[in-house]
């Protein structure tokens, strides 16, 4: 097939564009939930 | 655990099986073999990022309207789903352009209106990125997204207009210019995945939208009982 | 007080604000003639060339200038908390925004004004025979830059960044009037000048849009 690998190139584009995204939102996820259990036991605290 | 990463794992299949379809599937076509296939990858981030945008405009009018927070959290959340979808149709638009015209951009209309979008939808992003109230943070936002979701359709026309006077070569060579049956079903099952793809990537983002403002919630909670404390001098029961 | 008194007062309060000093329209204007000399070093403006690069150039610079010479119209309110007083007057919301749009309508122009005739001359373009249809391309590009950069200083009052910010918001959604006017008056200074009637109808449309959805939108704008 001519043209292969910038075929392939748009494909891995596509994934890694969506897996990026995704491993950014994980991460905001996670590190809210630690700061939601910080605030909460904060609050038991006191 | 693994509920949290059934929907991505569920993306990630759809992505697969989308490219593999557009790669091995797809009848080879006429004059550019095997490039024309980003085609499957190209239109469907284009039709996906127009509903993405729609959703959000969508939601910008409703949080004006009613104030509740849930429509600014999917306000947001529609508008970065538009923006990785307009990414993806950025990235691949050159990939394609390169073998087919031998230059990495061209100044055509739609590729220029996905330019032009992204840019808007950034500054939509960036706007949100520094306001602080929550409230005006919100309301703000939404006003700016109503105003970038009216340019659009006047984006697209000028661009298209001007491309008339001063002709550039087209990518996607004219929308459905001859599909034949193969291509068209390959067609909507890419467009079906990319849009899957999208509002998976849309209620993460919402997901994570509503946490954060139960966390300012609880947050404006603690300090409200920091403040009472503080003024009455005693420790709450 | 009705809306459109209310209008005429507050206008007349910014015009009286800017002519006291008038340092926001010479700091415009200049900086606006800085855009275009700068140009000239860029592109070398031959007789031919700058026709085509000429309307570009022209209406780049005004952009550019817009967008600083809009800011400080609601940061000086702010400074001083008058955009409080004004909110709690009986005013109508959209009497105060649409003083403030008349307001920048007003002092584009004047930059406007100085600056087509200096163009003409640096770029050696002649204006005559389409003076009439150039002011209309003019007031109906203004009109849109005015509207839409007035919203926008509103939001980006409130925001940090604000000086960075107004054009970051301002100049993407302006691309179709960017377009629209540029290619009008490109149209009028070739040798055989048509004005373009598409190109103006993009401009009159983009115009009853934002002037619409400002209109509908005010409230939210001027809101705490």
């Amino acid at each position: 097939m001519k043209n292969f690998e910038n075929l392939f190139a748009a494909w891995m584009v596509v994934w890694a564009v969506f897996f990026a995204y995704e491993v950014s939102i994980a991460r905001r996820l996670a590190r809210l939930r630690q700061d939601i259990e910080v605030l909460k036991q904060q609050m038991r605290e006191r | 655990m693994k509920a949290r990463y059934a929907s991505t794992i569920f993306a990630a299949g759809l992505i697969f099986f989308a490219g593999y379809a557009a790669l091995f599937i797809a009848p080879d076509e006429k004059t550019m073999h095997a490039i024309q296939r980003i085609f499957y990858f190209h239109l469907p981030s284009w039709i996906a990022m127009f509903t993405a945008l729609a959703v959000a405009f969508v939601a910008n009018v409703a949080y004006l309207a009613t104030r509740r927070a849930k429509w600014d959290a999917l306000g947001v959340s529609a508008s970065e789903a538009a923006v990785v979808c307009c990414t993806i149709g950025l990235a691949t638009g050159p990939l394609w352009a390169k073998p087919v015209w031998g230059i990495w951009w061209t100044w055509d209309a739609r590729l220029t209106t996905t330019f032009i979008l992204w840019l808007l939808y950034l500054s939509y992003l960036l706007l949100r990125g520094l306001l602080d109230d929550p409230e005006r943070k919100a309301t703000f936002s939404a006003v700016f997204g109503i105003f970038a979701f009216l340019d659009a359709p006047l984006v697209y026309v000028s661009n298209r207009l001007w491309r008339t006077q001063h002709p550039q070569p087209v990518i996607g060579g004219g929308s459905g210019s001859g599909l034949d049956p193969g291509m068209g079903r390959v067609l909507l099952f890419c467009v079906i995945a990319l849009m899957g793809v999208m509002i998976i990537i849309l209620l993460d983002r919402y997901k994570l939208e509503k946490l954060r403002q139960e966390f300012e919630e609880l947050r404006l909670e603690y300090e409200t009982l920091n403040l009472e404390s503080a003024s009455t001098g005693k420790e709450r029961p | 007080m009705g809306t459109s008194r209310a209008t005429a007062v507050l206008l007349a309060k910014e015009l009286r604000l800017e002519f006291r000093t008038r340092e926001l329209l010479s700091a415009t204007i200049v900086f606006a003639l800085v855009v275009v000399v700068l140009f000239s070093f860029a592109f070398d403006p031959t007789a031919a060339e700058s026709r085509r690069y000429g309307p570009g150039l022209l209406w780049i610079s005004f952009l550019f200038a817009s967008s600083l010479m809009l800011n400080p119209s609601f940061a000086r309110e702010r400074l001083n908390d008058t955009i409080d007083a004004l909110r709690m007057s009986p005013i109508s919301p959209f009497a105060i925004l649409s003083a403030k749009m008349l307001a920048n309508f007003i002092f584009m122009s004047v930059v406007e004004v100085v600056l087509v005739p200096v163009f003409s001359v640096l770029y050696d373009v002649s204006l005559a025979g389409v003076a009439g249809r150039l002011i209309l391309v003019l007031a109906l590009g203004t009109v849109g830059l005015t509207v839409t950069g007035t919203v926008f200083s509103a939001i980006s009052s409130h925001a940090r960044l604000r000086e960075l910010l107004l054009p970051l918001l301002l100049l993407p959604i302006l691309t179709p009037l960017l377009i629209a006017a540029v290619e009008a008056t490109a149209s009028l200074l070739v040798e055989d000048p048509v004005l373009d009637r598409t190109w103006l109808a993009l401009l009159a449309g983009f115009d009853i849009v934002f002037l619409t959805a400002s209109w509908l939108l005010c409230d939210y704008l001027m809101e705490e």
